[in-house]
């Protein structure tokens, strides 16, 4: 075989072969060559090719440019920076997981840091609020604060007291039952702002059974509903109504003066 | 590239300290070979302002099988000298080709050149050499 046989692109390709066999990587070449192997026109280049590359090897580098292959890092890899650190899919990940689980915790803890002894139960209280309708109350006509007599002598319910500054409000009705943990819960629908106030036992301690009270107002919030509540003679009165502590507070205000 | 040892030590560290500063500064071309391509274009740069020489037509000859030990005869500068008499982009094609480094693909992607030139002007650069050898060197082996 010569090379007169090859085609143009082989022969082409032949000029080009690769001095090393390791660089021979696409398969034309390795085609060309394969064609070309018993060629000695080619075999004369291929020594030709040879001899001047191991010439070339022999081409002395001067010491001063031999020192920077003899450093251990030529090129310094930089150091990675805060932006692109950020950029980073991995640490944006773990950045956004950081900000939510932060979030979560500072939610919590503002959460946490509002509840008093009996909010719990509050909160529970501001749902039914939401979900009750007056039909469901035994109508009454009278001011709010006269009730407890009506608790006490109907249902046996001591201090289930309205707070003074709730105590004029004309009553539409009222109802006591119990919740799902079995504590008696009064509760009454008075005509200002479709208000309405819930009476219920406060939280006591497990091993002593001490009343775990705790002093003034304490403002919870459930689904759009805002509630007031304080504690006395260890009965919780919580005054409820849709909206915020805004329309409630007036009437804590007022009291207080 | 350059026929001067001390132009080439200079392209070489400037060529490097660039390289290093852009390194330092996360600057670095994703692109692969840029740092010979920067290397060429310095060399191209700084053969722009030297003295070249008139280009001739050199004689050219097939490839003897005793080539290679006329080349053996050579000194390394010998060679050096004769590839960076050649013209542009030949010089390149040949320094890259017997630096034995790259494939032709590389060398291709680093000159810009097409496969059909590359071709002819390492085929050429062989039968220039040879034709210089023959001129310098008797291919009768020494007894």
């Amino acid at each position: 075989m010569n090379t007169q046989r090859l085609s143009r692109r082989q022969r082409a390709l032949l000029n080009c072969a690769p001095i090393s066999e390791e660089r021979i990587r696409d398969r034309s070449m390795r085609s060309a060559l394969f064609r070309a192997s018993n060629s000695n026109e080619f075999a004369n280049q291929r020594s030709f090719d040879r001899a001047v590359a191991s010439l070339v090897g022999a081409i002395p580098i001067p010491p001063e440019t031999a020192e920077w292959f003899s450093k251990k890092e030529l090129i310094a890899t930089p150091g990675r920076t805060w932006k692109k650190t950020a950029r980073n899919p991995a640490a944006l990940a773990i950045g956004i997981a950081v900000v939510v689980i932060a979030g979560v915790f500072v939610f919590q803890l503002l959460g946490r840091l509002n509840d008093f002894p009996g909010s719990a139960t509050a909160r529970k209280l501001l749902t039914i609020a939401g979900s009750t309708r007056s039909v469901l109350l035994d109508p009454v006509n009278a001011d709010a604060g006269t009730l407890s007599d009506l608790f006490f002598m109907k249902h046996g319910l001591e201090h289930y007291d309205v707070p003074e500054e709730f105590a004029d409000f004309p009553t539409i009705g009222c109802r006591v039952f119990d919740d799902d943990e079995s504590r008696r819960i009064a509760q009454i629908w008075v005509t200002e702002k479709r208000m309405q106030f819930f009476l219920f036992p406060a939280e006591r301690d497990v091993k002593t059974g001490a009343v775990l009270g705790f002093p003034g107002w304490r403002y919870v919030h459930q689904e759009g509903w805002v509630g007031a509540v304080t504690e006395h003679n260890g009965v919780c009165f919580m005054a409820a109504l849709r909206g915020g502590e805004r329309d409630l507070a007036p009437y804590i205000f007022k009291s207080k003066e | 590239m350059l026929g001067d040892a001390r132009k080439a030590q200079e392209i070489f560290e400037t060529t490097l300290r660039e390289a290093a500063q852009r390194a330092a500064h996360g600057e670095l071309p994703k692109e692969p070979f840029w740092l010979f391509r920067e290397a060429r274009w310095r060399c191209l740069e700084a053969s722009k302002t030297s003295l070249e020489a008139e280009p001739l037509e050199l004689d050219q000859h097939d490839l003897t099988p005793q080539a290679s030990s006329q080349i053996e005869q050579l000194e390394p500068t010998q060679l050096a000298i004769w590839i960076s008499g050649a013209p542009e982009p030949q010089r390149t094609a040949l320094a890259l080709f017997y630096l034995d480094e790259f494939d032709y693909r590389e060398i291709l992607d680093l000159t810009e050149l097409k496969p059909g030139e590359l071709s002819r002007l390492l085929a050429l650069g062989r039968r220039q050499f040879q034709a210089w050898l023959n001129t310098r060197i008797s291919d009768k082996p020494a007894l």
